[in-house]
């Protein structure tokens, strides 16, 4: 019987094709509950086709995945995400015409209550609510940037791109989920702003305790600096797993990145 | 059922066939290379079959009459000015929205199509009403019990298929269909191979409006009369044939095209009654097949970067 | 005493942008010549450049955004102003009820397109199911002519539900398409069919509540007799009134968060846990539902219905509205509804020539203004709130 023992999320065998192309391949791998876990490799290892399968935004073409002892291979992206699941984006998914609390609010999606009477109907108790979960998204915003905070009902269009991670990283973060994925939250950040954002991730992890990372990133600083182990891919296979320090020095891992540092 | 009568049938249906085949090509064409849909196409169609009569009323004015040249030069004039209008449709109207989301282009070139069509209804001659098209071919016909062959049907015919295939040796043995092919797969690899985008999207776009040209013409010639309405029902049975074949497949806009044609050729056959139906009945269809298969009998490419 | 001189100074460029505006209106309409009509577009547009270019457009906004609800009592009695004004004039009485009408469709059109994304081009064919449920339910049943409006907004949705295999399955482009099929469809099958009284059409009894017949002249005394229309103008702004609350705290939800976020990304939504197919529903019913009460009303005010009145073109000039009034945005319906219908009708050479200038006008706004005239304010849940 799996459990918690053998990992928050564990995936079997997991594979997946494109036509001829094998994206994900037999792929066995777990991160273990309040773990900070690096996937790395290089491009077109398969590591955001693994969270699109996780998330239930491809299916799979062979193999089982379990979140907290459950199956949920093949759940939809909806269930995945009531499962406890949350993620971020490789290309960042805002919609940049909304307000920083509606994007924010879209992923708070579990705690709101949708019926048409509520929100059409009793608007006082749809002010309380409102007013609740504002004062959620402004203090997790918060944490992430203060000035920021006092901009809620700004486009997100209008910020740059490290305030639009952070935003994207808080509509992750909202509805309290377990296991948190990010695609590369880096990416077209500088040094510093990249070491800002760690900072943040950090000081939310340390404040919830319940949470699990699994984070995709190039740059090796940031692998180096917060991930507990890491997982890397290559051509969709698994090639190593370990502890940064390990993995840097496995002949393989070198090869396959041609050169890394 | 008389077998004359159902060869007049096959031949009626093969000729729908054939128009539908040549519009969905266009509409392929277009998603191909853009991902777009290009709604003005069936009104271009119907601006060629116009543009062909007014030359013919030209050509009728300076004297020329014998059949073959008319023919020859309605044909030319019609199909390189649509694909003129072709490519500026493309260069003004539809790469400038290429950022925009892929709605912005089907409502403005939807929009375009009636543009196009109102001002055939407004300025030309008696536009609103139904235009006599002159027989331009031989009108020998032999007759075999209760079905009539027509010389021109089965020239028409002929003409058609040329034309089809004569596309697709443009698109797999030419250069230029290398170019076009590589765009429609993938826009960024083809221009770091050094492909000029949008001359290839603009050559696109002419080859797609003057097949529609050739098209409306076609219609002219076999139906002996064209009027400013008759591309809103051929472009969307036609853009629903090249879904039905997939979009972005030629031979499935082909393919489409005649099935499209035989399905209402067999539902008039089989009601005979219900012939006012046929159209209902054709767009009835394209509903329950967006419904069942939404991207086609045969699937497209659907890639979408998450 | 200054709390009352903040509110009045935030109020007094709505107040007085609804005054000229009405002033303006009641000219347009009186006037007869189309020389001077022209003269009053022109003058009529210079004044809204000047005001964009001066900031009043902005001051005209805030009333509107801090004032909502004094304004929309504003602009109620502005309409009933100006209905007052022409109270024996059946042509511009017909005119306003028909722009209110049809500015109830098009919200219904918006909730579809504004915010679920969903383009429908049958908008004249969820109409016309509509004005048809009239004519049926009028003429062949004793049912209550209120509730015949509901049956016939109940009818549109029900219809609209035989589309919605196909609107949920497709992206947004090819769902456009399966609309365009059905208006086609629509307006055919009516022409081709005798049931429904074929290219002929329909005759429908007017609507007569508790007694009150609303196809009657109004005669007040021995010399003054009022315009029937005017009994539709005052059902018609009371639907309105409920339509545009209904569109407004729907958007301004957790509901109207929903139908953006799946606007503009669907698959982000889905991973946040958003039943995509039920808001799709949700929103393509709800859009239906509206357009066809709007449908019925019309059956009863004009007492006639035809095919020819639910042309693929009629849809095209609904969409046409909401392109340029601003998507996703009531307010701008009202505007862009106003001009549409009325400037045809004032305007002999524009009426001719609609489709053509509809068609290039919106060419025009989806090359350089896509937001349209009045672009979409960020959603405010509650209005006058502010966080402590």
């Amino acid at each position: 019987m799996t459990g918690a023992a053998d990992g928050l999320l564990v995936s079997r065998d997991l594979s997946k094709r494109f036509g001829g192309l094998v994206a994900v391949d037999s792929l066995d791998m777990a991160v273990r509950p309040q773990e900070i876990l690096g996937l790395i490799g290089p491009n077109g290892s398969g590591k955001t086709t693994f969270f699109n399968v996780v998330t239930g935004i491809y299916p799979t073409s062979g193999g089982v995945v379990e979140f907290d002892g459950k199956d949920i291979t093949d759940f939809s992206p909806q269930a995945v995400y009531r499962a406890g699941i949350a993620r971020t984006f490789q290309r960042s998914r805002l919609s940049l015409s909304l307000s920083v609390f509606d994007n924010v609010m879209v992923g708070n999606h579990m705690r709101l209550d949708q019926g048409l009477w509520f929100n059409l109907v009793a608007r006082k108790d749809f002010k309380r609510q409102f007013e609740e979960n504002f004062e959620r998204a402004r203090d997790l915003v918060k944490v992430f940037d203060p000035p920021l905070a006092d901009r809620m009902f700004e486009a997100v269009g209008t910020f740059p791109m490290i305030d639009r991670r952070r935003i994207e990283i808080c509509r992750a973060l909202i509805s309290r989920p377990k296991l948190l994925l990010l695609d590369e939250p880096s990416a077209g950040m500088t040094h510093d702003e990249t070491k800002e954002l760690m900072d943040d991730l950090l000081e939310i992890k340390g404040r919830l305790e319940d949470l699990t990372i699994i984070i995709i990133e190039h740059e090796m600083g940031v692998i180096e600096r917060i991930t507990d182990t890491c997982v890397v891919l290559n051509f969709g296979q698994k090639i190593c797993e370990g502890p940064y320090q390990e993995v840097a020095e496995d002949k393989l891992v070198q090869e396959a990145y041609l050169g890394i540092q | 059922m008389d077998v004359g009568l159902f060869a007049q049938y096959v031949m009626n249906g093969l000729m729908l066939g054939m128009m539908y085949a040549l519009v969905a090509v266009g509409f392929t064409l277009f998603f191909g290379v853009l991902d777009i849909i290009n709604f003005s196409h069936g009104d271009v169609l119907t601006v060629g079959a116009f543009t062909g009569l007014a030359t013919y009323l030209g050509l009728s004015k300076i004297g020329i009459t014998w059949a073959p040249a008319q023919v020859v030069i309605v044909l030319l004039v019609a199909t390189t000015c649509m694909a003129a209008l072709g490519a500026v449709i493309a260069r003004y109207l539809v790469l400038p929205l290429k950022a925009a989301p892929a709605l912005n282009t089907l409502l403005l070139t939807l929009m375009l199509g009636t543009v196009l069509h109102e001002a055939i209804r407004l300025f030309y001659p008696l536009g609103a009403n139904p235009q006599r098209f002159p027989p331009l071919l031989p009108t020998t016909a032999y007759s075999f019990g209760n079905f009539t062959l027509r010389v021109d049907s089965v020239m028409l015919l002929l003409a058609g298929l040329a034309v089809i295939v004569g596309i697709h040796l443009v698109i797999n043995k030419t250069k230029l269909g290398l170019a076009i092919r590589a765009v429609a797969q993938d826009e960024e690899t083809a221009k770091t191979m050094g492909i000029n985008f949008t001359l290839i999207v603009l050559v696109t776009f002419a080859i797609g409006s003057g097949l529609a040209a050739f098209a409306g013409i076609l219609h002219g010639l076999y139906y002996s009369e064209i009027n400013f309405a008759m591309g809103l029902l051929l472009g969307v049975i036609g853009f629903s044939s090249a879904i039905v074949g997939g979009l972005g497949n030629i031979y499935g806009a082909i393919i489409g095209g005649f099935l499209f044609a035989a399905l209402q050729t067999i539902g008039v056959l089989a009601m005979p009654f219900a012939s006012a139906y046929k159209d209902v009945f054709a767009f009835g269809v394209i509903i329950l097949i967006m419904a069942w298969r939404p991207t086609g009998l045969i699937s497209e490419k659907i890639s979408e970067r998450v | 005493m200054s709390k009352a001189r903040a509110v009045f100074a935030v109020l007094l460029p709505g107040i007085g942008s609804a005054v000229a505006v009405t002033v303006y209106v009641i000219l347009l309409l009186a006037v007869e010549s189309q020389a001077a009509i022209a003269a009053l577009l022109v003058a009529g547009v210079i004044v809204v450049l000047a005001a964009a270019r001066f900031g009043g457009m902005a001051r005209i906004g805030r009333s509107f955004a801090e004032r909502e609800n004094a304004m929309n009592l504003v602009i109620v009695l502005a309409v009933l102003a100006v209905t007052g004004f022409f109270y024996e004039d059946h042509f511009v009485l017909l005119l306003m009820a028909t722009v209110i009408i049809y500015v109830i469709a098009c919200l219904g059109l918006n909730l579809q397109f504004g915010y679920a994304g969903t383009l429908n081009f049958a908008g004249a064919a969820f109409f016309g199911v509509g004005c048809y449920t009239a004519a049926v339910l009028t003429k062949h049943t004793a049912m209550p002519h209120l509730l015949i409006l509901v049956a016939g907004g109940v009818m549109a949705a029900v219809i609209g539900s035989l589309l919605i295999l196909p609107v949920l399955r497709t992206r947004s482009h090819y769902s456009a398409v399966v609309t365009i099929a059905f208006a086609l469809l629509f307006k055919i099958f009516l022409e081709v069919n005798d049931t429904l009284g074929g290219p002929q059409g329909l005759p429908v009894d007017g609507m007569n509540v508790l007694g009150w017949e609303f196809n009657d002249n109004i005669e007040i005394g021995e010399d003054f007799e009022v315009a029937f229309y005017v009994n539709y103008i005052v059902v018609g702004l009371i639907v309105l009134a409920l339509a545009f609350t209904f569109v407004r705290r729907l958007e301004r939800s957790w509901v109207g968060l929903n139908l953006d976020a799946l606007r503009l990304d669907e698959t982000a939504a889905a991973c946040f846990g958003l039943n995509i197919t039920r808001w799709k529903i949700t929103a393509f019913t709800l859009g239906n539902f509206l357009t066809g009460v709007a449908g019925a009303l019309y059956a009863m005010m004009l007492g006639f219905i035809a095919p020819t009145n639910f042309t693929f073109g009629d849809s095209l000039i609904l969409v046409s509205i909401i392109l340029l009034g601003g998507i996703g945005n009531p307010w701008g319906l009202v505007v862009a509804t106003t001009i549409l219908i009325i400037l045809p009708e004032k305007l002999q050479v524009i009426q001719e020539y609609r489709f053509l200038l509809f068609g290039a006008m919106v060419i025009l706004i989806l090359l350089f203004r896509p937001e349209g005239l009045l672009p979409r304010p960020l959603r405010t849940y509650l209005p006058g709130w502010q966080p402590k």
